[in-house]
């Protein structure tokens, strides 16, 4: 179990992270998700200890690390581009944290290869000789090896093309899954963060926005900038009574009491076409393969985009009728 | 810039190829291995009375002696001046040298030359053996130079074996003693001398402390005396006299080669420098002994007469003989 | 072997260009170029084969010989090790912690550069007249020369990626073993290259080692020279050296393998948080002082010292106005003329790279590692015996200074060459240009920046050039190393010290050239 509270890092006067508390259990995927400058990374480093924050605690598994020098925290960090030593092999690149003497050092290094997918005949090559994916999978089987209390992810997946990006994702997930290790991992891009967490932080301007299960800051966000940093958005104001909203796009059934006036999250897949209901005009259809794309103009909600099925006949000019599947999400707070 | 680039280098390597071309047109060319000094102001002198200019190429006695061999009939010497004769020897083995005539060669007295006038002495120098005055009295002095062989003076002595000087000294010792002894006496001294380069640095070593003395020639002493002491405030000269090898006279020499395109301005030179240039040796800061008739040295120097050398005939130092044993003995 | 080389590490990116006849001009012009390369060795393969064995068996199996390599040995086994550790501990300091005044620091540990080796050996000699020996050698080496193997490590330093520390780090290392274990092999090559340089300026240089008396075949080669000319026992002798030289350049080559430590993979580079030295911090400084005293101080106040005891009179513009313009002629017409041999190889190692080009080229590069001593042997005896119109004239001291200083040319001409697209010699071409007149007016042209800096760099190594400027000089031909020298050996360092300070001033652009260089290589 790891445990942040109250941690903070200045630079000059440019803060990196500001009172920041975390808590991600033995065993979970913790993923930290914000734009490029919200302090994520900084955060990461201060938990690896390669950075010392200026107020606050961590502690890890209840024994506090404030003092704890990097090399001896065992918390493994794999860095954006896996950071090989290219003055070693795979093999001796694996094995760095094994023991020297270690009886079963070859034997080790040769499972973790195989675990993270890569054959036997890699480990006498050197690490510009890989490709990034392979790189990457050498650098999570490097970190693996030294059975570490966490495991911090900066932005690992982000040099990778978009196909391999998945895979690798996927491919991590399990290993960590597997082997039980908690992992706390850095990125911008927010469907690889929902598609690893099973706890997902959203970081902005060196503060903790919102913080909880994927499918809830996906679904019920704090605020707005945490809605729209998520995925897209339809948002519109209200009147709720008994329950439901009066939207533009019609009755919709929300998760707040009653009251004048109220700010509505509403996602675009909600949102289908049906038989009656809120009229609205495409602007411009757009064919993705799976899908084709709607660009509407909706008199009362203003612009927003659905997805429906490619094989609809609808063409740009046309109008249609709008429902909303589902409920709408009220912001507490703004 | 790029476009001038090219033109820029053809420009100065035009200049270069002519420069010297231009400047020999009228001009005598002078090997020198003398001092830089000396022979600059002799040419400087040379060229205010006669309007001859003069080019000096630096080199040390028998590299200059030893690239005249190689250039042989092509040399574009006129002059060869040494600081020993052993250079001139080498040149005039080799029928270099075009014979002097009479009136030149009478300008200095015949102990001072070879006897078949092919060159003739410029200057002169005496060995000596400079001493630390904190470290040696006179009664520890050595009596004769064979004596610095001796054990007794292991890493006490300095000396610059490399230096066409110090080559001079042992072949005179090989004239005077013969090869057996002037082998052993250079083993001993491979043992027993502390090894510098250039006579000026044997006495800045024994100025300083670090050995007792130093086997060098005269000049290098009133020379520092004459200016800032630095190397020889506390050295003094100790002749060995009675016609020791160490009492050793080392004639300068100068020649006129065979080869030259400028006979009679090269021979005008030779004949300033053993007459009205002698003059140069008494006022100037040489401290080289003069070698002209009537000509006399620098008043700061014992008279030259009086410092009992062994006579030898310059042209008798056999250079390559007494490199040859320096070399067996792991000095060169 | 140059020090930019030693600095870029990486070889710049090559561009091929379609094969054709378009280019033997200028393979034909690299082609000459690296034959005249090898002049000098073939002077030393012809010295060993018509000597005999029985000439050979008397010059070089003697005990002096033995002597000089025991010299040599000691020379390369005490200033190597010392110059990599000092230079590794002062890089590490001034690029990774928060030492004060770091800026400064790097500046001051490449400085002693500006002085040539046998102007830091005078000052030391006029300093402490009784330090010589083999003591006086190394300390006087290592002041003279840390600066080529400080400048590439404090690069590859800029140049690690910090991530990989971190890793090591958070991988249970401490941080000395983090140093040991990644930061310190990656500097192999860095280490590797400056160390060969070093040992082949300890191998070439005379004025240093003569003023701290220390014998080396340099040493002994000049001194036979002065005894007998290009007597055969000077050209054995030099067959030697050049055995030692290319024995060293094999070395470098086997240790360095065929190993890249490049970063792997293509972001950039974190700002790194560097070391708090904490109490350290005096040591540190303590250290550093210590060198910046022994490397610029000391030569500093020795030479004002003498300047001001020469006071007016040192002052002799007679002498030092036409030494000046002859040693500014021959660094101009050497840089244009080295540069010029340097342009063809450097455009086809660019431009149109195959294993032909390979040969030319470590044919202009070897050469660069032999001492001037060599060359200037291997020229005397070529033009006395065979070549007589150009024996004694500048062209062959010229034709000396473009082998010497080839390698340093084409450095600078490679990577300036490389950053030119080769888009616009196609466009040049598809004009209606012939290809040579389109490498001149694209390529050429925006290479020009980068070929001066390598120029100026060649035209400062001949400005302060001692031993081959000393046997192949013409008649009349002074520089103000050749003055310096004169004065220096007749001990006048009064005399001398006017054109000592002449060199160091007309030194600080190379100081400032290769600061530069070693900054923009951590952005490469």
């Amino acid at each position: 179990m790891l445990q942040l509270s109250g941690l903070t890092k200045t630079y000059g006067d440019q803060p990196g992270v500001d009172r920041v508390d975390l808590a991600a259990p033995s065993g979970s995927r913790t993923v930290i998700v914000g734009p490029s400058g919200s302090g994520k990374t900084t955060l990461l480093r201060l938990i690896a200890g390669f950075e010392t924050p200026d107020a606050g605690n961590i502690t890890l598994d209840g024994r506090p690390l404030d003092t704890v020098p990097p090399h001896q925290r065992n918390i493994a960090y794999v860095a954006q581009e896996g950071a090989l030593f290219p003055h070693m092999s795979v093999a001796e690149n694996i094995g760095f944290a094994i023991p020297r003497q270690a009886s079963n050092r070859e034997s080790r290094i040769d499972t973790l290869l195989a675990r993270v997918g890569l054959s036997a005949a890699m480990k006498s090559r050197r690490p510009h000789e890989l490709s990034g994916g392979q790189q990457q999978r050498v650098a999570l089987a490097r970190a693996l090896a030294q059975q570490p209390a966490l495991m911090l992810l900066d932005e690992p997946f982000s040099a990778l093309d978009t196909g391999l990006r998945e895979a690798m994702r996927d491919m991590v997930e399990a290993v960590l899954r597997e082997a039980g290790i908690a992992s706390i991992l850095v990125t911008h891009d927010q469907s690889e963060a929902l598609a690893f967490a099973d706890h997902l932080v959203v970081m902005r301007d060196a503060r903790i926005a919102d913080a909880g299960q994927p499918q809830r800051l996906y679904e019920q966000p704090i605020d707005i900038e945490t809605a729209k940093f998520l995925g897209e958005t339809i948002i519109f104001e209200a009147a709720i009574r008994g329950g439901v909203a009066d939207t533009p796009l019609g009755p919709l059934a929300v998760d707040h009491s009653d009251t004048a006036k109220a700010t509505i999250l509403v996602r675009p897949e909600q949102v289908r076409i049906a038989e009656n209901g809120t009229l609205a005009r495409i602007l411009h259809s757009s064919y993705r393969g799976a899908a084709r794309r709607l660009e509407l103009e909706c008199q009362s909600a203003g612009h927003f985009s659905i997805d429906v099925p490619a094989a609809t006949s609808l063409t740009q000019g046309d109008s249609v009728c709008l429902a909303v599947n589902g409920r709408g999400h009220v912001f507490r707070s703004r | 810039m790029t476009k001038y680039l090219p033109l820029l280098a053809g420009a100065f390597a035009a200049l270069g190829f002519i420069a010297p071309v231009v400047a020999q047109q009228d001009a005598i060319t002078v090997y020198n291995a003398q001092h830089e000094s000396l022979a600059q102001e002799w040419a400087t002198a040379f060229t205010e009375e006669t309007g001859i200019p003069v080019i000096l190429r630096q080199g040390s006695d028998l590299e200059v002696a030893n690239q005249i061999l190689q250039e042989g009939a092509n040399s574009p010497a006129d002059v060869f001046l040494t600081e020993n004769s052993p250079g001139m020897a080498l040149v005039d083995k080799a029928g270099l040298f075009e014979p002097l005539p009479a009136d030149l060669l009478a300008q200095v007295p015949a102990e001072f030359r070879p006897e078949n006038g092919n060159w003739t002495g410029i200057a002169a120098r005496s060995t000596v053996f400079a001493y630390n005055k904190d470290k040696l009295t006179e009664a520890d002095l050595p009596k004769t130079m064979a004596e610095l062989a001796d054990p007794k003076w292991q890493g006490r002595w300095a000396a610059s074996p490399s230096g066409a000087d110090f080559q001079a000294i042992v072949a005179a010792y090989l004239a005077l003693e013969g090869e057996e002894a002037t082998l052993s006496w250079l083993k001993g001294m491979a043992a027993n001398a502390v090894i510098v380069r250039g006579n000026r640095a044997a006495l800045a070593a024994t100025n300083n402390g670090e050995v007792d003395g130093a086997l060098i020639y005269h000049y290098y002493w009133f020379g520092d005396q004459a200016g800032t002491k630095e190397n020889s405030d506390k050295a003094a000269l100790h002749y060995f006299g009675n016609e020791d090898p160490g009492a050793f006279v080392s004639i300068s020499g100068g020649g006129v080669l065979a080869s030259s395109q400028h006979k009679e301005e090269a021979l005008a030179f030779l004949s300033f420098i053993t007459g009205k240039g002698q003059d140069v040796l008494r006022d100037g800061t040489s401290f080289e002994y003069a070698v002209g008739v009537d000509h006399a040295s620098n008043p700061a120097l014992p008279p030259l007469a009086d410092l009992g050398a062994p006579k030898i005939d310059p042209s008798q130092l056999d250079n390559a003989k007494a490199a040859e044993l320096m070399t067996e003995a792991g000095l060169l | 072997m140059a020090i930019g080389e030693v600095i870029e590490a990486q070889r710049p990116r090559t561009l091929r260009v379609p094969r054709g006849g378009s280019h033997s001009a200028i393979f034909l012009a690299a082609g000459i170029t690296g034959l005249l390369s090898l002049l000098p060795l073939l002077f030393v393969l012809y010295v060993a084969v018509t000597s005999g064995w029985d000439t050979i068996a008397d010059l070089v199996l003697r005990p002096k010989v033995a002597a000089l390599l025991l010299n040599t040995a000691a020379l390369l086994l005490l200033v190597l090790p010392l110059s990599a550790t000092l230079a590794v501990a002062c890089a590490w300091l001034i690029e990774r912690t928060d030492l004060p005044l770091a800026r400064l620091w790097s500046w001051l540990m490449v400085a002693p550069l500006a002085l040539p080796a046998f102007v830091h050996s005078y000052a030391w000699s006029a300093f402490a007249p009784r330090f010589h020996g083999l003591g006086a050698a190394v300390l006087v080496s290592i002041l003279a020369y840390l600066p080529f193997v400080y400048l590439p490590v404090a690069a590859q330093l800029r140049r690690l990626d910090p991530a990989l520390e971190e890793t090591a780090q958070s991988m249970g290392k401490a941080p000395l073993a983090v140093f040991f274990r990644i930061v310190l092999p990656q500097l192999r090559l860095a280490i590797l290259g400056g160390g060969l340089l070093i040992g082949l300026h300890l191998l070439a240089e005379y004025g240093l080692f003569v003023l701290t008396r220390f014998d080396t075949f340099a040493t002994v080669i000049v001194d036979q020279f002065q005894s007998v000319y290009n007597g055969p026992s000077a050209n054995l002798l030099g067959g030697v050296l050049v055995l030692l030289c290319l024995g060293l350049l094999g070395l470098e080559t086997g240790l360095r393998g065929d190993e890249r430590y490049a970063r792997v993979g293509t972001g950039a580079a974190r700002q790194r948080r560097r070391v708090m030295l904490g109490r350290w911090k005096w040591p540190a400084l303590a250290l550093l002082t210590a060198f910046a005293l022994l490397s610029l101080a000391v030569p500093i106040l020795t030479l004002s010292r003498w300047l001001i005891a020469g006071g007016a009179e040192i002052w002799r513009l007679d002498f030092i106005l036409p030494a000046l313009g002859q040693t500014a002629t021959l660094a101009f017409a050497g840089a244009a003329l080295t540069t010029l041999a340097a342009l063809p190889m450097a455009w086809l190692t660019v431009r149109a790279p195959s294993r032909m080009q390979k040969l030319l080229e470590a044919a202009h590069s070897y050469v660069g590692a032999l001492p001037g001593v060599i060359i200037a042997l291997a020229l005397v005896t070529v033009t006395v015996n065979v070549a007589l119109p150009l024996y004694q004239t500048i062209a062959t001291l010229l034709f000396a200074y473009a082998l010497m200083f080839l390698p340093r040319a084409l450095v600078g001409l490679r990577t300036s060459i490389a950053q030119a697209p080769v888009e616009l010699e196609r466009a040049a071409l598809s004009l209606g240009r012939k290809p040579v007149s389109a490498i001149w007016h694209t390529t050429v042209r925006l290479a020009a920046p980068g070929a001066l800096a390598s120029a100026a760099l060649v035209g400062l190594g001949i400005t302060t050039e001692l031993t081959a400027t000393l046997m192949l000089a013409p008649n009349g031909t002074r520089t103000l190393a050749m003055r310096f020298w004169s004065y220096t050996s007749e001990l006048d360092f009064a005399a001398a010290a006017p054109y000592a300070l002449l060199m160091i001033v007309l030194s600080i652009p190379l100081v400032v050239l290769l600061h530069a260089k070693a900054d923009r290589a951590d952005q490469a």
